[in-house]
């Protein structure tokens, strides 16, 4: 043994690294200061399209007996339910083909009104179809994860409707699959529009702990809203298309020491049955000139970049309609930026006016 | 070697692939979709904890980290919440592990019923002050489930090292 080992340092036999109580504190701090950054900054996000590519290979593979399950129950579906489902596809077809040719000549008159009237056009959003995975096993919030991800080509804040209703709102992109934001989870609003009366408002999730539905705030106790109303979106957002079914008002509660109605809804996109869904684009990464705010600064072309980012803030007439995703801060910038991008717009009260036209 | 009271016999040494394929097949469990009941196991926290507890060599609160921060990318909850919440627990764990395994399995189990319940109120204090919704008074069974497992996981993790050729009263390995 050569002079001097023992005396300058021990040999590592018993050298357990830190202690565990460093440990503990060190990646105590890394989790909350992950949970900071997510929650308020939005700065984790490649860190989770990181985590979520390598996790992939596992997530289908923990899909494959569940979608077995569900496969075989359907293979041994007996043939008298497959004939009267398909009995009754072809009825609905045959009922919707008749509206979908009369759709025809009224899309042609409405083009022709709309001309005439010097309105803008309505566009035509583009959709992609999609099939649900699984409902996120997180208990806390209400949302779905979709086939479809960054490598098809979703963008964060894309709508996403069933064939019954609006559904909710992309809200994460990973590169295979993405999280849809339920219209129940607490965090989403949507802005709408009551088809009976043209009142718009905005319905968020319900916050309790059993509520699958939605809840009107912000309407006045004596304002004209039934049990039974439909719902569809305003597409003052910048987000969903005008006119899509959302929700039914299910239960009014007028109470004497508020000043407002606890409006309760029942959402018609089936939020907790869905298998196939459509993601349509942002309305607002479609170009559609939206009024610019009076006090707009000027654009700038890294601005022109975020521009098919979510616009998940939109200004209401009233003012007082701000939209708030769970990622709302520099969506809600990006979005700012697009309207600064389009001061060709034709003046606010002119979209108005359109947006008036269009129910 | 001493043996403890209770034990039937010394153990084989630990495979590490074993270990490690036990943990993954538990987040595996965890991953399949069964629904969003909040009373549901967490099936990968029991195994950081009993790994924690028999090979703390092995297994630190490092890796209760990293299998903290998957969990969360696949549960779409907050980055960090599931992380903190076993960090916590493979602390809790090493603390404890030179103490735990001198009892029996059944008094063991009832030993580690604070632990999971201190990981399972952790992630509910976190949502709660992240704005989440209260998932409701089922998420109290979730951690009495997880105790429940224990001595199974006892039975099922240790079951290679068990292997003993021909044990008798005087040879015990």
């Amino acid at each position: 043994m050569p002079l001097g080992t023992l005396d300058r340092t021990a040999p590592p036999l018993f050298n357990q690294g830190p202690s565990a109580l460093s440990k503990l504190i060190f990646f105590s701090a890394l989790a909350v200061f992950l949970m900071v950054a997510d929650a308020r900054f939005n700065i984790v996000q490649p860190v989770r399209s990181a985590i979520g590519a390598v996790l992939y290979p596992i997530q289908w593979l923990a899909l494959k007996p569940v979608q077995l399950v569900v496969g075989g129950g359907r293979y041994l579906e007996d043939l008298q339910t497959a004939q009267n489902n398909e009995a009754a596809a072809r009825k609905a077809l045959a009922l919707q083909s008749e509206r979908a040719s009369q759709a025809d000549t009224l899309a042609q008159d409405n083009v022709r009104l709309r001309a005439l009237l010097e309105l803008r056009q309505t566009t035509q959003t583009p959709g992609r179809a999609a099939e649900v995975l699984y409902d996120t096993a997180d208990p806390y919030t209400r949302k779905l994860v979709i086939d479809q991800g960054l490598t098809n080509g979703v963008a964060a804040g894309s709508p996403v409707i069933d064939e019954h209703g609006v559904l909710g709102q992309v809200t994460q992109v990973q590169p295979f699959t993405s999280e849809v934001t339920l219209v129940i989870d607490r965090d989403l609003a949507i802005p709408v529009q009551n088809t009976r009366t043209g009142a718009r408002s905005v319905a968020f999730g319900d916050a309790s702990a059993h509520g699958g539905g939605l809840e009107l705030r912000f309407m006045a106790a004596n304002s004209d809203v039934q049990e039974g109303d439909l719902l569809s979106t305003s597409g003052v957002d910048g987000v969903y298309p005008a006119g899509l079914p959302v929700a039914r008002v299910d239960r009014i509660e007028r109470r004497a020491d508020s000043a407002f109605a606890r409006i309760h809804c029942v959402a018609l996109g089936h939020v907790t049955a869905a298998r196939y869904v459509l993601v349509l684009a942002p309305t607002a990464s479609q170009g559609v000139p939206r009024p610019a705010p009076a006090a707009s600064s000027a654009a700038t072309p890294a601005a022109k970049k975020k521009s098919d980012k979510p616009a998940d803030k939109a200004a209401d007439k009233g003012g007082k309609t701000a939209v708030k995703t769970e990622k709302s801060g520099k969506s809600g910038k990006a979005d700012k930026a697009e309207q600064a991008d389009k001061p060709d717009a034709k003046s606010g009260a002119k979209s108005d006016k359109n947006e008036r036209g269009a129910q | 070697m001493i043996m403890r009271p209770g034990q039937q016999q010394l153990l084989l040494p630990l495979s590490p692939i074993f270990m490690w394929g036990s943990l993954v097949f538990a987040m595996l469990l965890e991953m399949i979709p069964l629904g969003r009941g909040a009373w549901m196991p967490d099936l990968l926290a029991l195994v950081i904890v009993f790994w924690s507890v028999h090979q703390p060599a092995r297994i630190g609160i490092g890796a209760a980290f990293v299998f903290g921060l998957l969990m969360d990318v696949h549960q779409s909850a907050m980055l960090g919440q599931h992380a903190l919440s076993y960090t916590t627990l493979g602390f809790f764990a090493i603390m404890i592990h030179r103490r735990l395994l001198w009892y029996p399995v059944f008094s063991q189990a009832l030993q580690v019923l604070p632990l999971f319940a201190v990981s399972h109120l952790i992630e509910l204090a976190i949502r709660m002050i992240g704005g989440g919704v209260f998932p409701g008074w089922t998420l109290l069974v979730s951690p009495v489930i997880e105790t429940a497992l224990w001595p199974l996981a006892t039975f099922a993790l240790l079951a290679p090292q068990r292997r003993a050729p021909e044990p008798d009263a005087n040879r015990p390995l």
